[in-house]
């Protein structure tokens, strides 16, 4: 897959990748080097230049899907209700809705799907140490506390992958730890396969995760940045 | 459906003093709009309109006298620009004398032959039938001192083989006109009357009313003159000019209705003016904010997309903001026009009759303005909407 970003100055090629259902996945690098573009294509959120093959299978028995396909037919709608299913999405600034309370932020996707109020959310809430913010607007709580809101939304509706860019970058160095490990901890109680992108292995090293390989290159006139990542 | 409906209501809440700012920024717009139009209605509607409708403007007059017969007053009454048509008598045997016992006063009254469609009358006036009913101008009420229902009385003299002869006749007024109708003492009565009237000044017997003379007229007769009113100010010009071919010559007020008419024109261009570049304004304001207003949201309309929402749903949430205020927008500016209207009409009542309020709108101009305000709001947000569903989510979601 190929994306060109502002003509050929960038591009970001990945000759093959897979990942396994409840894998644990890290993309490590440097800001500037394709980790965010590379995880929005996979979550299906930003379309490639160019795609080859790009197959999601969101369940161990069900068939593969066609992602190149229906980028193909610019079907806005079929992938956003892929998403709506099987994607959870922890964004680096926890793009919460300020309109809506910590509850019906993290309840967002379960409410869309039609899921019943099962307390899944005070569960989570619990979980990831907010429980006593859950009716509280977004702009009372800490960037930390936000970005638990986050994780907790992106897990509410028990998605088959959860992408994550950068989730603790905004984060002192202690409660980024103290965070990533909360929620790598409750994606594998999901068994939910993870997907983070982070420019600090130190800091994800010891969780456990498979860190993807790449590498960035660049032609002799300086005017193309190649990055290609397998795994 | 039901989700962003949810969402874009809590939203649009949750934002209570971003969302008063777009919808008084509308009322802001719009009330002044209703206002002018309110005042264009009113003044040049009702003022002008009476104007034209003055069936005075309507008249046509002949010039001298003719010889006009039934099959010519049947000719003229059937052509469409014909409102009102009706014979009239030698003027100078077309006055009675009229008195009543409420006063000592003997009126000399003008008579005025009338019938069915009187373009003078008000809707309220009954129109006089058969030989013993009248309607009275103004002023030969006021003299006389009668009301409607009084009875008056009427009396004809003439020269007849030499003798003095007088006869008497009862008239109960069944009107009083406006003074603006007949200006001098007259009495509008119906043709039938008048003619007996003639009849007798001519020295001729009525038998109708059991008044001596010489038999009737054997040959047909004809008028010397006649009423005639146009439909519309419009249609006068053509019928004089018909009159005039014909070898009949007339007048009208031309130069009147040519004032009347250039001053309605000018007025309706001024408004029509003023309300283009207001609308164009108005729109364009509205259009604005709430284009800007998307725009502001792309980011939350992005985590929208990435959740899940569909296209439909991204772009039904700013138009259900955009018709929340439209609508509330909308309902502010009435409530800022009809606070006006009543203050406007209340300083002016003194100068306009009850009827016709300087400043008024019709039920009509409110749902117009609602549909206009609400359509182009929701135009507005739909292309603002279309726009942000139609970008790529990840756009949106790296801003800031």
């Amino acid at each position: 897959m190929t994306r060109m970003a502002e003509g050929i100055e960038f591009r970001l090629t990945v000759p093959s990748l897979q990942i396994s259902l409840g894998e644990k996945i890290a993309l490590i690098g440097h800001s500037g080097c394709g980790k965010s573009t590379l995880l929005d294509i996979l979550a299906m959120i930003l379309q490639p230049t160019s795609a080859g093959a790009f197959r999601f299978r969101p369940e161990k028995e069900a068939p593969p899907i066609d992602v190149v396909k229906a980028w193909s037919q610019n079907d806005l709608n079929f992938m956003g209700d892929l998403r709506k299913h099987r994607i959870g999405y922890v964004m680096q600034t926890g793009g919460l809705l300020p309109y809506l309370t910590v509850r019906d932020n993290i309840n967002l996707s379960r409410q869309l799907l039609g899921m019943p109020d099962d307390g899944t959310v005070e569960e989570l809430a619990k979980n990831l140490d907010i429980a006593r913010h859950l009716n509280k607007h977004p702009d009372l709580l800490s960037t930390g506390e936000r970005q638990r809101v986050a994780i907790g939304r992106a897990l509410a509706h028990h998605p088959s992958i959860v992408i994550a860019d950068e989730p603790t970058a905004s984060l002192d160095p202690i409660a980024a730890r103290k965070i990533m490990a909360l929620f790598i901890a409750l994606a594998e109680e999901l068994n939910i396969t993870v997907i983070i992108a982070s420019h600090d292995w130190k800091h994800i090293k010891q969780l456990g995760l498979r860190r993807l390989a790449h590498r960035t290159t660049q032609n002799s006139a300086g005017t193309v940045t190649e990055t290609k990542v397998t795994g | 459906m039901r989700n962003i409906f949810k969402l874009a209501l809590t939203d649009y809440f949750y934002e209570w003093q971003m969302s008063s700012c777009f919808v008084l920024a509308l009322a802001a717009v719009l009330a002044p709009m209703m206002i002018l139009f309110a005042l264009k209605f009113g003044i040049i509607g009702s003022m002008v309109e009476q104007l034209i409708e003055d069936p005075r403007n309507r008249e046509i007059k002949p010039v001298g006298s003719g010889h006009y017969n039934s099959e010519w007053f049947n000719s003229v009454r059937e052509k469409p620009e014909v409102a009102f048509i009706i014979p009239r008598t030698r003027s100078l045997a077309a006055t009675m004398q009229l008195k009543s016992n409420a006063s000592t006063r003997i009126i000399p009254a003008e008579l005025i032959p009338t019938a069915e469609k009187e373009p003078l009358f008000y809707k309220d006036i009954s129109i006089p039938t058969g030989l013993h009913q009248i309607v009275l101008s103004e002023s030969a009420a006021h003299k006389l001192k009668v009301a409607v229902g009084d009875q008056v009385d009427g009396s004809l003299n003439r020269r007849h083989d030499n003798q003095k002869e007088r006869v008497h006749i009862k008239l109960t007024v069944v009107g009083i006109t406006h003074l603006a109708a007949f200006a001098r003492d007259g009495a509008f009565v119906p043709l039938d009357l008048i003619i007996a009237t003639e009849d007798f000044l001519d020295g001729r017997a009525v038998p109708a009313l059991g008044w001596q003379g010489d038999l009737p007229l054997e040959s047909e007769r004809s008028f010397p003159g006649f009423r005639l009113y146009a439909n519309t100010i419009d249609d006068v010009a053509a019928l004089r000019d018909g009159l005039v071919a014909s070898g009949i010559e007339a007048r009208t007020r031309a130069a009147d209705i040519d004032i009347v008419q250039t001053m309605e024109k000018r007025l309706n261009a001024v408004f029509w003016f003023v309300a283009v570049i207001g609308l164009t304004g108005f729109s364009f304001s509205l259009g604005a904010n709430l284009w800007a207003n998307v725009d502001r949201k792309k980011k939350e309309l992005s985590v929208l997309r990435l959740v899940g929402f569909r296209t439909s749903d991204i772009i039904w949430f700013p138009v259900l903001q955009a018709l929340l205020t439209g609508i509330l927008g909308w309902a502010l500016a009435s409530l800022i026009y009809l606070a006006v209207e009543t203050s406007i009409n209340r300083m002016l009542i003194t100068q306009v009759d009850e009827d016709n309020p300087v400043c008024r709108l019709l039920p009509l101009h409110f749902e117009v303005a609602l549909i206009f305000t609400v359509g182009a709001a929701v135009l507005a947000a739909a292309l603002g909407g279309y726009r942000a569903a139609k970008i790529q989510p990840s756009d949106g979601l790296r801003e800031i």
